[in-house]
């Protein structure tokens, strides 16, 4: 008895030619599928490539190395000014949360050290209290001499 | 040939194009089939974002934060960050949560054009500090726990002597400090070229000239056919192993550009022939950083196998970090994280965190 791709089984008594015809049936049906998947699923065709470079890499196509003993081309960028500005938005968009993050901690070191006065204490001296601590914004914390590091200059 | 032996060779054909079309049913099968490919196993909130940075936080199956002492895990920054998230069950990052522990993970994103300009200072004193602080911010906790894989290991030794009184305990995996020791991606990426890269006029490295830094490390890898003939041997694998390969093969292949800024400083500083982690004091930006500051608890962890960072130039952080626990395991570089051996990484690391529970660094 041959078992065949699907799980059927075919005759034991079937004849060569019968099975051979067989094979080529699911040698269509399989064709079709990969044909039906290239139609209807766009990654598909990048998935089946990265196969044919012997990768199952999935999601976008395997990276292309440059050829051996060549440096890679460089991609010359549109302009290194537009950039560099770009970078510097982001590091003043950290900068900014930075702050952000300072502020959140100050207000909620000032809820804390509110709530953990005694009931009769006047609220206005908690807030004098807590405007009184060190600051922690990054500019502070970095102007500050700290354990490990020591500013240049 | 007999009619007996001519109908032999016959079915020998039949069965061989049975075979092959098995093997091609089962690749598209997989091809088309959903599975864990870049995503992470474990569900996961995104907790902060910056430029292409996510931190996202683990969740538990009522898909809450856990409220157990926090842990951030810092990938390299020039690969993707899942394979410390690969498979549920195979996930280190799954296994710490599991354990109690309320894990964070940096996910640096792919890099474009402008991020060329990111550099150490950038990664170090920028995004990863930033990352701790949202993480005490939402944890309430001063002093966090923080795992560097590779690169991501380097990155976090730096931290961790910029703000020390942030880490209450640090684990590196892999994490290449003695640069004069031969072998390895920095000495690949040294004769290929990695020389020539410009700190003041960066290029954003090509994720196809990254890969065939490590292709160059594993000879062999880097041939079509060979690669083709291996894929093709290993489509009579079942299918559900074959998704868990493609999971691990998405992320080996997958390598993402990189800032040639980092890059060209990583090889100024820490290079062969440079080797200023060995020193005990790097700068950073304006900051002159002191590795003496580290004095939390420390495991380093290397492996047996490692063509990408050699053990002997990982375990050597005993003499920068002299109170540093080094293991060495037996595995390659990815197997000892992510492989079917990695679960004792996975435990050694649990006791090495769970140890600081109540203690003078504990969180």
């Amino acid at each position: 008895m041959t078992l065949t791709a699907d799980g059927k089984t075919a005759a034991k008594d079937s004849t060569l030619v019968e099975r051979w015809l067989e094979d080529q049936r699911e040698w269509q049906r399989t064709a079709m599928a990969y044909l039906d998947s290239m139609v209807k699923n766009e990654d598909f065709l990048v998935h089946l490539g990265n196969a044919m470079r012997g990768s199952l890499l999935a999601g976008k196509p395997y990276p292309a190395a440059p050829p051996a003993g060549q440096p890679a081309v460089q991609e010359a960028p549109v302009d290194n000014r537009v950039d560099q500005v770009l970078f510097a938005l982001h590091q003043i968009q950290g900068q900014l949360t930075d702050l952000r993050m300072a502020f959140d901690e100050l207000r909620n070191r000032g809820k804390a050290s509110s709530s953990a006065m005694p009931a009769t204490r006047p609220k206005a001296k908690a807030t004098k209290r807590t405007r009184t601590k060190r600051p922690t914004t990054g500019a502070a914390r970095k102007a500050k001499p700290r354990p490990g590091r020591t500013r240049r200059g | 040939m007999t009619p007996e032996e001519e109908e032999r060779e016959l079915e020998a054909l039949l069965e061989l194009s049975r075979r092959g079309r098995a093997r091609l049913d089962r690749l598209h099968e997989v091809l088309t089939s959903p599975g864990h490919y870049g995503t992470g196993a474990t569900p996961s909130a995104v907790v902060y974002r910056e430029n292409k940075l996510r931190l996202l936080r683990l969740l538990d199956g009522h898909g809450q934060p856990r409220s157990g002492p926090p842990v951030l895990f810092v990938p390299a920054p020039v690969s993707r960050y899942f394979i410390i998230d690969l498979l549920p069950g195979r996930s280190f990052a799954g296994h710490v949560a599991a354990a109690g522990f309320d894990v964070f993970v940096i996910d640096f994103g792919t890099p474009t054009s402008e991020d060329r300009y990111a550099d150490l200072a950038y990664y170090v004193d920028g995004l990863i500090r930033r990352s701790v602080r949202v993480v005490s911010q939402l944890t309430g906790q001063p002093a966090i726990n923080v795992i560097g894989y590779c690169l991501g290991g380097t990155l976090s030794l730096l931290y961790a002597a910029l703000y020390p009184e942030t880490v209450a305990r640090l684990v590196l995996l892999t994490t290449m400090v003695d640069g004069d020791v031969e072998g390895g991606i920095a000495w690949v990426a040294h004769r290929m070229g990695l020389a020539g890269e410009s700190y003041d006029t960066p290029r954003l490295v090509p994720a196809g000239e990254v890969k065939s830094w490590f292709e160059m490390l594993a000879p062999g890898s880097n041939s079509l056919i060979g690669r083709v003939t291996d894929l093709w041997e290993r489509l009579d694998d079942p299918a559900a192993r074959l998704r868990d390969v493609r999971t691990m093969a998405t992320w080996v292949d997958d390598v993402v550009p990189a800032p040639g800024r980092l890059l060209a400083e990583l090889y100024q500083k820490f290079g062969p022939g440079r080797n200023g982690l060995m020193t005990g004091r790097v700068q950073i930006g304006d900051t002159m950083v002191e590795l003496a500051a580290v004095q939390m608890p420390v495991l380093s962890v290397s492996a047996e196998k490692d063509l990408i960072a050699p053990p002997e130039g990982v375990d050597a952080i005993t003499k920068i970090v002299p109170h540093a626990e080094v293991l060495r395991l037996p595995g390659g570089h990815v197997g000892i994280v992510a492989g079917r051996t990695a679960a004792s990484l996975w435990q050694r690391t649990v006791e090495f965190l769970a140890t600081s529970r109540g203690g003078a660094h504990g969180t």
